[in-house]
């Protein structure tokens, strides 16, 4: 599915952690990729040096990983640029990290983050690196929503993924409580909830089946991010895969927003993906 | 790759950084990066906001809803009354916003108490250079120099180490430290010794470390981040009051329009029905119901602090009493966490002393001094770090218990120690080296001697200057051996035939072994060596390792930490009140088993699940195990206690867990009811617990139990008679109406029963002792309400109908008496009126003082109760007397309530509505008796 990922690496050390999660990928998936550092107008020297020695060890780390492995050096608008080189080379998908306004800011308003996921024309990931040296995850976890927009993409990025770092999986579905007025919210027992999985989740499994990649299911309950970083915490999961929020500005202002919370919040490395059918953070 | 798999150079590199740390703007870069190296409460609720949820739930905003009408209509018809009304319901709705924001609220200190556990400035190298930092400004990739007593800031990879003891009892729950090190490892990450984690402790020696995680992405922010994350849910009681409220609003709001429709029929202006309608509502409310529950909750958990547990939030109370399965420690919850040296075992003379056994002996006899019994407590004496100060032995329990036995058996001895490896959880044993001749039989140095202490050495040793001896868990111990010691000749070791150590000597071993876990006991294995020259002090590691080989076996000690004392009747009260026991302990299996059957936990043969079979199994398996009857976790870590729990709540159970370690605290926050250690927990368990016991003793759990199970009947019984008061306030809205009368009763003197008169024998209900058949009953289930139909129709069409009846034969009997002719209307400042009013009112107290006996069980009689086995009742009753003549009879009372003073005679005609109404309970309680009786014949 993936012929072409590009890794966006800058002077910063977690630019270069995410970049190894597309040289994994792209050796799972044998694609081509590629490593583009875009310098803004005015660059400090000390910048340029830290990223392009940042480069090179991910050159070296591919090209020892047996990948076919390009580098980029653009000067510009980084966001424009890598929507023209996305274009002009036909990448698959851009692997991005986040920065720290993109945890700051409420709603993602004006962050890189939701530019690169409004703009970009193919598949994004970006990621929230939070533990330097736990990389090669064991378990990785995967929240799933009921209606999932970009399933077979989705189930192939976990399973290239898991297959890459040999790491097992986890989907962790939420169930949406069940309340009566003089009730309250109403206690079901795993069993009971499994009655209720959306058709979606089922159909990821198959997917994930279908890679032969062993995985096991839970269903939680409560509010989803919360949620989500504590299951994390409690099965130490070294990484989190999440689809990009589908809600609108409005709604997250009037409902909150869990992809904003968990990137806030995670105990562990995360990557918040987005496939080509779901174009909107 | 992950961290600990990596070379130290690798590991370096991966972290884009060196030996000499970071540069001053690479290190600032990072903190951008990724943030402080600081523990935080994640997504906690300002104080504030939880104070305004107060005003914004249900029966609020219905309460809020009513204060508008009431200030609308008094601006467009002033002078109706409504201004008071609406201000009174004002301060209604603020005494119970307070009230159950004191319920519920609980300072979260857990996580500020996690905060204290990592270290304030740290020694890092950046740009080459040592610097002290504040240990929040630590990032990934700096290099930390860890030396004895210090705290680790961030997860760290070591990259030197000279000796390094790291405990890492705030993660793993065990006390003892660990032998770290640099080298690679290819086994798992929470075991690797080259991992040192943040929170933990240097215990000794020094190294330098690359940190990987800081903050909130350590492990230790992970128990941070599940110990505030822990979504926070409404206790069973809070939900079933909030399902009363639902009730009670659905009542109040369809009476209300039910009677503004009729008064509208009838033809009355819009005004005076709305002001009825309005009225309708405030006399169903219970506006004392949260106050009373409050107080009532209070005044139970003092009742359970007497009993030795110290509730924390109010709430919990009630809960305790709802729990179905309690998790338990074994260590000094179950056991009296005093250790004893309970049996000893040597081979020596294998049959000599007859039956085969082996020397075992009884501790509380003194042990005989013969010669491997000998040996096997010298070893003990010295491979020890406890003291014997006038008697009194300090240090790790079961070390005191050994010398305890040592000296009891040998008295006290002198020898120079020289070395020591101490205790390591993962080598699971202890070695020291001290002078051979302060060792008793060690005084000599012929070469015969020496050559019977080595007996798989055929040739002469060198004179031997030092004696090392090694204790620790038998696995880890008799791979080390070669010989055993089988002399039964009295002090003489070097006469003492040793033979090598054969599959048959190996084989009584691990029965003796095994026999003695069977019996519940820990059991130490014991070995020793004769050491020649050694060359260079102070030891090298390597060097140990040549010392803890071909160890000559002693024997075994098996300790017992015997149950307390209490805990085989708790436990029988658990059984019979359907209370369903879960032993987790990091004890081997065979000793917990053993504890559990002299516990009475266990009486057939039960599911055993270790920790290593656990972290295989998925949650569906466990949760068939959890089905058994009879389930004990061994070998666990605090992170399966969490991961139990869970489980257990998720098929619906309602779980009490007890803990007592820093990592404890995510499993006491997502239990129902955590319980903490008051005498060995830490800060951190203590803040994270619903309950705090203050003698750790299993048996405290299980009375606060029975105190919160009768805290539930409780309950019931002030809501069925706070609930039967409603109807005398209703039915006088419904006669104005209907009948065109002065209004019998005003909303202040509803409000002066409600959060008045009511409050204290309501009060004094909640105090009942619980009842005998009380922990003779499964736990409650889930779909039993606090108010159903049963209690809400004999309180509202039995006993609250007698009550309307005093209320308004009062009404009438002072209207008649003071000339009141039907339909004629009395001014509000009428005194005639004010007196009539009044006697409604006590008409209501009257009743209610018979109704507060008749409330005091469902189906028992009072007589047989006793009308002075509740003595609260009877000061209830005084306070409510002396407050209805405040009421009544004081000018203040007169002019806020609109009363006037009654006569005597007007008591003395209320009087029978009181008695009458409680024979009538009586005659209702007998039939109900009647038919339980038929029921079960």
């Amino acid at each position: 599915m993936y012929k072409k990922i590009l890794a966006a690496v800058n002077e910063f050390s977690n630019s270069e952690i995410s970049a190894r999660y597309a040289l994994t990928l792209a050796r799972s998936c044998r694609a081509k990729l590629f490593l583009a550092f875009i310098a803004e107008e005015n660059i400090h020297k000390d910048k340029l040096k830290h990223a392009e020695a940042a480069l090179e060890r991910l050159f070296m780390d591919a090209e020892g990983s047996g990948i076919d492995v390009q580098t980029i050096v653009e000067s510009g608008e980084p966001v424009s640029e890598i929507a023209e080189i996305v274009k002009a080379q036909g990448i698959d998908l851009v692997f991005t990290a986040t920065r720290r306004e993109d945890i700051r800011k409420r709603f993602f308003v004006r962050t890189l983050s939701r530019q690169i996921m409004v703009r970009l024309p193919c598949s994004v990931a970006i990621v929230r690196v939070v533990r330097m040296g736990g990389i090669h995850p064991g378990n990785i976890l995967v929240p799933l929503s009921g209606r999932i927009p970009d399933i077979e993409e989705r189930a192939y990025f976990i399973a290239k993924l898991a297959e890459g770092f040999d790491s097992g999986v986890t989907l962790f579905h939420l169930h949406k409580p069940l309340t009566g007025f003089f009730h309250g919210e109403m206690h079901l027992t795993p069993l009971q909830r499994e009655a209720h999985i959306p058709k979606d989740v089922e159909e990821f499994r198959r997917q994930l089946h279908h890679y032969n990649i062993i995985h096991e299911k839970k269903i939680g309950r409560g509010g989803v991010a919360r949620a989500i970083t504590v299951e994390a915490a409690h099965k130490k999961n070294d990484l989190i895969v999440m689809g990009a929020s589908e809600r609108s500005l409005l709604k997250s202002i009037m409902r909150g927003n869990p992809v904003e919370d968990v990137l806030r919040h995670t105990p562990c490395n995360l990557i918040i993906f987005r496939g080509t059918k779901n174009r909107q953070l | 790759m992950n961290i600990q798999t990596l070379s130290k150079d690798e590991a370096l590199k991966s972290l884009l950084t060196s030996v000499n740390g970071l540069s001053a703007t690479e290190a600032v870069k990072r903190l951008h990066e990724y943030g402080l190296n600081e523990i935080k409460e994640i997504r906690k609720v300002p104080l504030y906001k939880k104070f305004l949820a107060q005003f914004t739930h249900f029966l609020a905003v219905l309460l809020w809803a009513a204060v508008a009408l009431c200030f609308l209509s008094e601006y467009f018809h002033p002078g109706e009354g409504l201004l008071s009304l609406g201000i009174a319901i004002t301060v209604v709705i603020f005494i119970n916003a307070v009230f159950t924001f004191i319920q519920e609220y609980r300072a979260e200190k857990a996580v500020e108490e996690l905060k204290k556990l990592l270290p304030f400035n740290v020694k890092v190298i950046r740009e080459g250079v040592v610097k002290e930092v504040r240990s929040e400004k630590v990032v990934p990739g700096d290099i930390i120099l860890l030396s004895e007593g210090d705290k680790v800031p961030a997860d760290s990879r070591l990259i030197e180490s000279n000796r390094l003891m790291v405990n890492n009892a705030p993660l793993t729950g065990e006390s003892d430290a660990r032998l770290r090190g640099p080298e690679a490892f290819n086994g798992n990450y929470f075991d690797s010794p080259n991992i040192v984690f943040a929170g933990t402790l240097v215990v000794s020696g020094l190294g330098r470390a690359v940190a990987y995680a800081t903050g909130m992405s350590t492990e230790f922010g992970k128990i941070a981040h599940l110990t505030g994350g822990v979504q926070e849910r409404l206790s069973p009681l809070q939900k079933e009051i909030v399902r009363v409220t639902k009730i009670v609003a659905v009542i109040a709001i369809t009476t209300g329009i039910f009677f503004f429709a009729l008064g509208f029929f009838i033809g009355r202006s819009f005004w005076h029905n709305f002001l009825f309608a309005v009225g309708i509502i405030i006399a169903n409310v219970p506006e004392g119901l949260l106050p009373t529950v409050t107080l009532s909750l209070a005044m139970g958990s003092q009742r359970m602090a007497k009993k030795k547990a110290l509730i924390k939030t109010l709430t919990s109370v009630e809960t305790l009493g709802s729990v179905t399965v309690i998790c338990t420690d074994k260590t000094g919850t179950l056991t009296q966490n005093k250790m004893e040296v309970e049996k000893v075992w040597t081979l020596e003379g294998q049959g000599a002393r007859g039956k085969g056994r082996g020397g075992r002996d009884d501790v509380g006899s003194g042990f005989k001094p013969v010669p491997a019994t000998h040996m096997l407590m010298q070893t003990a004496y010295f491979c020890n770090n406890a003291t014997c100060d006038n008697g009194a032995y300090k240090g790790d329990p079961t070390d005191a218990a050994i010398l305890k036995a040592a000296r009891e058996a040998l008295g006290d001895i002198k020898a120079e120690r020289i070395a020591e490896i101490p205790f390591d959880s993962d080598r699971k044993r202890m070695t020291v080296v001290y002078k051979g001749s302060g060792v008793q039989g060690f005084k000599g140095s012929s070469e015969q001697m020496l050559s019977a202490l080595d007996p798989l050495t055929p040739r002469p040793l060198e004179p031997f200057q030092y004696v090392s001896f090694t204790k620790g868990a038998l696995e880890t111990v008799l791979p080390l051996c070669s010989g055993i010691l089988v002399s039964d000749k009295v002090g003489a070791i070097h006469e003492s035939p040793l033979q090598q150590i054969t599959e048959d000597n190996k084989n009584s071993i691990m029965q003796a072994y095994h026999s003695m876990m069977d019996a519940g006991l820990r059991v130490i294995a014991f070995a020793y060596k004769p050491v020649g020259a050694i060359h260079e002090l102070p030891l090298q590691l390597s060097d140990f390792t040549d010392i803890e080989s071909d160890l000559v076996f002693a024997g075994l000690m098996g300790l017992e930490d015997p149950p307390r004392p209490e805990v085989p009747d708790a436990m029988k009260k658990c059984h019979d009140a359907g209370i369903k026991v879960i032993m987790i302990t990091g004890d081997a299996s065979r000793t917990a088993i053993a504890i559990a059957r002299q516990i009475g936990l266990i009486n057939n043969e039960p599911v055993v699940i270790e920790g290593h079979e656990m972290d295989i199994m998925p949650d569906s398996a466990l949760r068939e195990k959890l089905l058994s009857s009879e389930i004990i976790f061994a070998r666990m870590t605090p992170v399966h206690k969490m991961r139990v729990v869970s489980v257990l709540e998720d098929e619906g159970e309602r779980v009490a867990v007890t803990g007592d370690g820093v990592n404890d605290a995510p499993a006491l926050k997502k239990a129902n009811i955590g319980v903490a250690m008051g005498m060995t927990g830490t800060d951190v368990a203590r803040e994270a617990a619903d309950i705090i016991l203050l003698d750790d003793n299993f048996a405290s759990i299980v009375n606060a139990i029975e105190e919160g199970r009768g805290i539930f009947e409780n309950i019931r019984k002030f809501i069925s008679y706070i609930f039967a008061s409603n109807i005398p306030e209703i039915v006088p809205y419904i006669a104005y109406v209907v009948f065109s009368i002065p209004l019998p009763l005003t909303i202040m003197q509803i409000l002066a029963v409600d959060l008045g008169t009511d409050m204290f024998p309501a009060l004094a209900l909640g105090a009942e002792k619980p009842a005998k058949e009380v922990m003779k009953q499964p736990p409650r289930s889930p779909d039993e309400k606090l108010l159903n139909s049963r209690i809400l129709g004999r309180a509202y069409f039995f006993l609250g109908p007698i009550e309307a009846a005093a209320g308004l034969f009062g009404f009438f009997y002072v209207l008649k008496s003071g000339g009141w002719q039907w339909g004629a209307t009395l001014p509000q400042d009428h005194l005639l009126y004010m007196q009539a009013t009044t006697a409604c009112l006590a008409g209501i107290i009257v009743s209610q003082i018979g109704n507060v006996f008749a409330c005091r069980s469902f189906h028992e009689s009072v007589f047989s109760l006793g009308f002075f086995s509740n003595r609260l009742i009877l000061y209830g009753i005084i306070i409510e007397l002396i407050l209805s003549a405040f009421i009544i009879y004081h000018p203040l009372g007169n002019m806020i309530f609109g009363t006037g003073s009654l006569e005597l005679k007007v008591w003395l005609v209320l009087v029978p509505f009181g008695t009458g109404l409680l024979l009538a309970e009586e005659v209702r309680k007998f039939y109900v008796r009647r038919m339980i009786r038929n029921r079960f014949i």
